[in-house]
This record gives C-alpha cells, structure tokens and sequence, in this order.
C-alpha cells in the first residue's frame, strides 16, 4: 500500500470521526494535530518523543539543553497526573507537538495538553465509542467479560501492564491484554480498529505495544509460557486497517529450520520465547530488532530438552515488510536459569561499523553487527556466577555446577529476577556511554517439575531463597555507566532500593533514573554527581521521557507500582526497612521556573 | 509431634462448631477417623467443606486470578498453585506457613486487605484445586492449628 493511498484511507476514518464530533458536542480532541511520517518519525523535532525511547535507534536521548547541569537544581514540579491504579505502571509516554499521549494500565491512554496537563481525551476500552464507519468491532463489557473489571480475573493478564504505545499517521497504536493491536484516532482518542491475534484464554496477552516500521506496525506478543498447540509470535500489521500481513514464530516448529533444536519434544511443548519488550528499527538496514524470552519451563531438565531451543533468548533481525528473519542471534544458547535477553536493542555505530548493544539478566552487554547478527563483542560486567563468557565469540558455557537438577538447589547471581530487566538503559552520544540500571541479587534456587500436558508447563516451580549480592554492601539498587565500545565503567550509582525506572540522558549532559523509593534524580551524566532529586507517590517505574512545548524543555517522570520482583520480592525479602504505598501510579512533569 | 496438640486443637474447633449444629456424631466419627491416621499429614482429612471451597473460587477470582490465572496455573511472575508445582514449593511446609504468606504478602498489590474468613476460604478452594478431601466443617484462619499440618501429597 503507498502511502498515499494509507492517508487517504486514514481520511475517510477522520471523516468519520468528524461526523461523530457532530454528533457528540462532549467530545473534545486535539485541533492542531500534525499527521505523523516516517521522515518524522526517524528525524523527529527535538522537542518530541516520537517512539518509546525518543527515537527509532531507542537511544532513550533528549537533544534537548534547556535544562543542564548548571540549572538542573531548580528544576521544579509543574503538574503532575495520577493515573489509573487498576493494574501495574510501566508507561512510556510519547509527545507530539504539545501533546503528551500516555498509556496506563488495562489498555487505558490518555492526551494531555504537555504544558499543563489538561486531559484533552482518554481512551478506555470497552467504553470509549468507537469511530462511526470505521468498521471497528464493537467491544463492550460484554466482549471483553471480566478483562473489563480490572479487579476481576481473567487468564494470564497479569497486571494489566501496557508499557509503550505508538503514533503514526494521524493513529496512536497499542497492544491490549486482550491479545489484540488495536488502532486509536489520535486527534479524538475514537478506536478505529482492533485485529485479535491469539486466544487469550490459551494465556496469550501483549504488556509490550508496537513500533513502527517502514509503514508497518510490528508487535511481539507474551504469555507463551502454557502448553498449546501454538508458539510465540510477531506480527506485521497494516496500520491504517490492522490487518495483519505477516506472522514470524519465535519458536522453531519441528520439521522447520532450527526444529531440531528442541530434540524431539512435539510443538505442544515447545513454550516460552515471549517477546514482551518492544523493539527498534533501523532505517538504514530496514530491519526490525526484536528480542525474544528465554524458553519455558525455564530449566532445561524441567523442559525435557537440552538442546538450543531457537529463537529462544535471541535477537531476531526481521525485515518490516514480509516478517523474513535476516539473521538471528541466541545469546545464550539452551538458556535454564530464567535468564532472560528481551531487552531493548540500542542501535549504536561504533567507528563506522552499524552495531546493537543489548543486556539481558545476567548482566553481559552484547554488541552485535546490525547487517548481519555477527557478535563484535561480549562484555560481562563481572556480577554473575553461572556462565564463563568467550568475550570475542560470545560462546557461553555453564560453569561447573551450575546447571539446575530437578530438586537440587544451587547457589546462583544474580537470581531469576536478573540484574537487568525491562527497565532499559540510554545511551549518551555526548559521553559515548550506556545509563544501566540495575537490581544486586543473588539467590539459592531449586527448580522443580511441571505437568507436560496441554494447559500445563508455565515457568516451572521455583523454591527461592533471595539473598544479597556479596559485592554489593546491601545495596539493591545501581546504576552501571559503561563506555562505547570499551565496555569500561565510567562510573556507577548504587542505592540501597533497586533503580526502578529506565534511565533518559539529555544533551544537557544530564541523566534521569529514580529509585524504588520513590527517589527521582538528576545526575551528571559525565560524573554521577546527583544534582537534583525530589521524591514522588509511590516508586519511580516506567519510561522518562522529555520534550518542549513553546520553548519551555519539560521532563516526565513517571511512577508506578507492580513492576514484578524488583519492585516487588526484592525490596520486601532483602530491604523490608523501606516501604512504598501501594498505589499511586503518576506522571510527575518538572521544569525550571518561568520569569 | 504435632498429633497431639493437634488433636486436642481439633476437637476444641469442632466441638465448638458441631455443638451448635447438635450432629455429635459426626464429630465422634471425624475424631476417631483423625485418630487412626496416624502416619498421615491430617490435610487429607476433610478439613475444610466444599461450600468453603465455594467461597474461595469467587473470592480467588477477584483477587488472585488476575495473576495467578483462572486455573491456578499462574504466569511468567506468579506461581502455579496447581499439581506438582504446587507441591513442589509447599510439600512438608505447613498449612499456616502458606496461609500466612497468603495474608501477609497477598494480593502483592495491597496485601492483607481481605478478612481472615477470606484467606482461609481461598486456601480451601485451592486444597479442594489439589484434590484435597473436603469435610464438613469449615478450615480456620487459626495459624496456631493451621502451623500443625503439615501440606503432604499423601
């Protein structure tokens, strides 16, 4: 489809949508909104944030210095926003021309005047009409059943997390815990489409929304961890009718390439390779870089097959248009600790050689060449205690001992929850560094049995004994900044509650990340001198952004609850001293005062 | 060890709570069934009733399936409470090491907001899940008899 013909049809939804304004005098919708194009979307205006981390390359970076080192200490509070507390908070707002586009739990986005923090439109699911003509499914109370009532139940949703969204054309796209994408008019918050993808009561849900692509909507779904005649997924969909136009398994079928990587276990049992964390495309080669989850149950004795289980743990390179796996790379081979690598992809050049970096759990930050998957370079940050890594052929072997028993504890760092998680790191081009945030653990793990029939399989039972890491002075919570390339740290951060949030660097030279104790900071990103904090509700969780509206520079911070065991397990075993409330998901908006 | 404080802590309950019914006899057979099971773990005497387990479906699905799924199978951050899984984090730990890690750490989101009646009825309904015997009394939220039964498979 050309993209002609893509706006034309999106006119006749606005068309639409303006017949239902005439209909409907309550609603309210952006009047001076500016349609989205790929040109914006991959050189956006410095005072956007067009894709969930700023910029296709999910640098996480602001080109923004209004706010600097030099003024960052009088940053103050300029609104703030409580959102909904139904579930948990992870959002990753996007900004365009003066409007903040904000996810929140259960599916709900909200717009915002970004200066002030009206609410200019908010979209519920289920509730929320949809827009006249468009030939979107009507989905009330009734479809949806309990996923309506966010305190009721409903299989394998989770928390209701919905981390990022998406905007493009004159569309906000996200991905439900429905197991649907769904297509939202930008300028009235009206639900143009919704395309299912999977069953959901066969557990399959989406925490992660899409991104776009070279016109393509591409989302990876979660909840593969049951048994079912089914795998994992990624789908292309059509952004202006949602039609899905490509589907890539992240799981080897048999009979396929790379099928006999899981041994013989047949496709029922082949589970896991979630790819819950939203990726990043790259222009210049036109691939998508998705990262999948490690394989389900997560010990390879529990699993029933030691062998590589593809594309579990890997990074998929995938062209936007067909869906068609250029190359991959599985970063830990017959992974069976729970050590997941779904993490962002930071899309970096390095002496001219286009490169990704990547960190998974066990805190090894991976550089690989974008053109062809090749690994450049290994870098183990010297935490953990399962693997011995060849740094220049990224061949990983477990050390002795370490592979899980059914039934035999082992003593492992970090522990299932990881030293990195989906909180993702940013880089600056100012410092040539990446921003990590990291969680010290360790832990004594027992891995235990499943069931092997359908319906069954799921993790894998875990008797979990948390304790802290020896190098880490009781503190929980750190900051790693590690130089491009060298992998050397430039300095680092630690605190004794878990860094909770992702981390935003900004051309002031500055460096934004807060803490599971409701600390937010702003450091020198050169030094990591803190020269601002503040503290907000509940723990800083989610995706800082910042942005400028009318040549004042803002910077969100959001706060949430339910961000799994960091924010959950962890602080509660191993620092039970520190207390948070148990909601107040926010957005928190500072800037520096106005003459 | 546990017997018999057990027993002793038994019919205290029951008696209470059979007195007021007036069937007497079921609690002389419940007492002497317990009393000749001697080598096994009294959880697979019917020590909750399926109206309680009842109870615990409806309130297990408003504050537990959510994340625990609607079969107890759990997902990616949240146990199964289901089969081996199941026994395989709580087989030889007690009921009241459960009931209390229920009360005091559950829903994670705000734990301990449910009435004591609650928590025991959702652990009824998810002994009567595993295939538990069902009685017909109901299980107490009394961590001081719930301590002294251990969770076996057999």
């Amino acid at each position: 489809m050309t993209n002609d013909h893509r706006f034309a049809s999106i006119l006749k939804l606005l068309v639409a949508a303006s017949s239902a304004v005439a209909v409907s005098s309550t609603l309210a919708q952006i009047l001076d909104y500016e349609t989205v194009t790929d040109e914006l979307l991959q050189s956006p205006p410095s005072g956007d944030w067009l894709s969930w981390r700023g910029q296709p390359n999910s640098w996480g970076y602001s080109e923004l210095d209004q706010i600097n080192t030099g003024n960052v200490n009088e940053l103050q509070l300029v609104w703030s926003w409580a959102m909904d507390d139904t579930g948990a908070g992870q959002t990753a707002p996007l900004i365009h021309n003066g409007v903040m586009f904000l996810p929140g739990p259960r599916g709900v986005i909200q717009a915002l005047d970004a200066s002030s923090g009206d609410l200019i439109w908010e979209y519920r699911p289920g509730i929320t009409p949809i827009v006249e003509g468009s030939g979107a499914v009507a989905i009330g109370s009734v479809q949806l059943g309990s996923a309506a009532m966010p305190a009721t139940a409903y299989a394998g949703v989770g928390r209701g997390v919905q981390k990022n969204i998406a905007i493009y054309g004159d569309m906000i796209y996200a991905a439900t815990e429905n197991a649907s994408i769904v297509g939202i008019d930008a300028r009235t918050g009206r639900l143009a489409w919704e395309s299912a993808t999977a069953d959901p009561a066969l557990g399959y849900f989406y925490t992660a929304g899409p991104i776009v692509a070279n016109g393509v909507l591409v989302t990876g779904i979660t909840g593969c961890e049951r048994y079912k005649n089914d795998v994992c997924f990624i789908t292309g969909h059509n952004p202006n009718t949602g039609e899905e136009l490509w589907r890539t398994d992240t799981v080897a079928r048999p009979g396929s390439p790379g099928g006999d990587s899981w041994g013989d276990l047949p496709l029922q049992f082949r589970a896991g390779s979630d790819s819950w964390v939203a990726g990043s495309y790259d222009p210049q080669t036109n691939l998508v870089f998705m990262g999948t989850s490690q394989a389900k149950p997560w010990a390879s004795a529990v699993r029933g097959t030691d062998g590589e289980a593809l594309y579990t743990n890997s990074t998929l390179a995938l062209n936007p248009q067909t869906g068609e796996m250029k190359w991959y790379y599985q970063h830990l081979p017959a992974e069976t600790h729970d050590m997941d690598e779904v993490f962002e992809t930071i899309l970096i050049d390095v002496g001219g050689r286009p490169s990704l970096f990547k960190m998974g759990k066990l805190g090894i930050l991976w550089q690989l060449d974008r053109s062809t998957g090749e690994i450049i370079k290994a870098t183990d940050i010297g935490y953990q205690t399962i693997v011995n890594i060849n740094p220049t052929s990224g061949q990983v072997n477990y050390r002795d001992g370490m592979m899980p028993r059914i039934g035999q504890q082992i003593d492992m760092c970090p522990s299932t929850s990881g030293f990195k998680s989906w909180r993702a790191m940013s880089y600056s081009p100012q410092t040539s560094a990446l921003y990590i945030p990291i969680a010290l653990n360790c832990e004594l793990a027992t891995f235990g049995p499943t069931e092997q029939v359908l319906g069954g399989g799921g993790t894998g039972p875990v008797r979990r004994i948390n304790y802290p890491h020896p190098a880490s002075d009781d503190n929980l919570g750190e900051i790693l900044v590690l130089d491009v390339p060298s992998g050397e740290v430039k300095w680092r951060y630690r605190s004794r509650a878990p860094i909770n949030s992702a981390t935003l660097t900004t051309a002031g030279g500055l460096m934004f990340a807060g803490d599971w104790n409701r600390n937010m900071f702003a450091f020198n990103a050169e030094n990591g001198d803190i020269l601002w904090q503040t503290r907000v509700t509940t723990s800083a969780q989610g995706f800082p952004i910042s942005y400028e509206v009318d040549g004042r520079q803002y910077v969100a911070l959001p706060a949430g609850v339910g961000g799994a065991s960091w924010s959950g397990m962890l602080p509660r075993d191993l620092a039970p001293e520190l207390k948070t409330p148990r909601n107040g998901n926010s957005m928190n908006v500072f800037a520096l005062p106005q003459n | 060890m546990y017997l018999p404080y057990l027993k002793t802590k038994i019919q205290k309950i029951f008696s209470i709570r059979l007195v007021k019914t007036g069937t007497l006899l079921a609690m002389a057979f419940t007492i002497s069934n317990f009393s000749s099971a001697q080598s096994t773990s009294p959880i697979h005497d019917g020590i909750f009733s399926d109206a309680q387990a009842a109870r615990g479906a409806e309130a297990y699905s408003a504050n537990c399936a959510s994340c625990h799924s609607v079969d107890l199978r759990g997902n990616s951050n949240s146990p199964s409470l289901l089969g081996l899984s199941f026994m395989f984090i709580w087989e030889g730990k007690s009921l009241g090491d459960l009931y209390t890690k229920m009360s005091t750490e559950m829903p994670t989101d705000r734990p301990g907001i449910l009435t004591q009646k609650v928590y025991a009825d959702i652990l009824a309904f998810i002994l009567k899940s595993n295939e538990f015997a069902t009685g017909d009394n109901d299980l107490t939220s009394d961590t001081s008899f719930l301590d002294e039964i251990p969770i076996t498979s057999q």
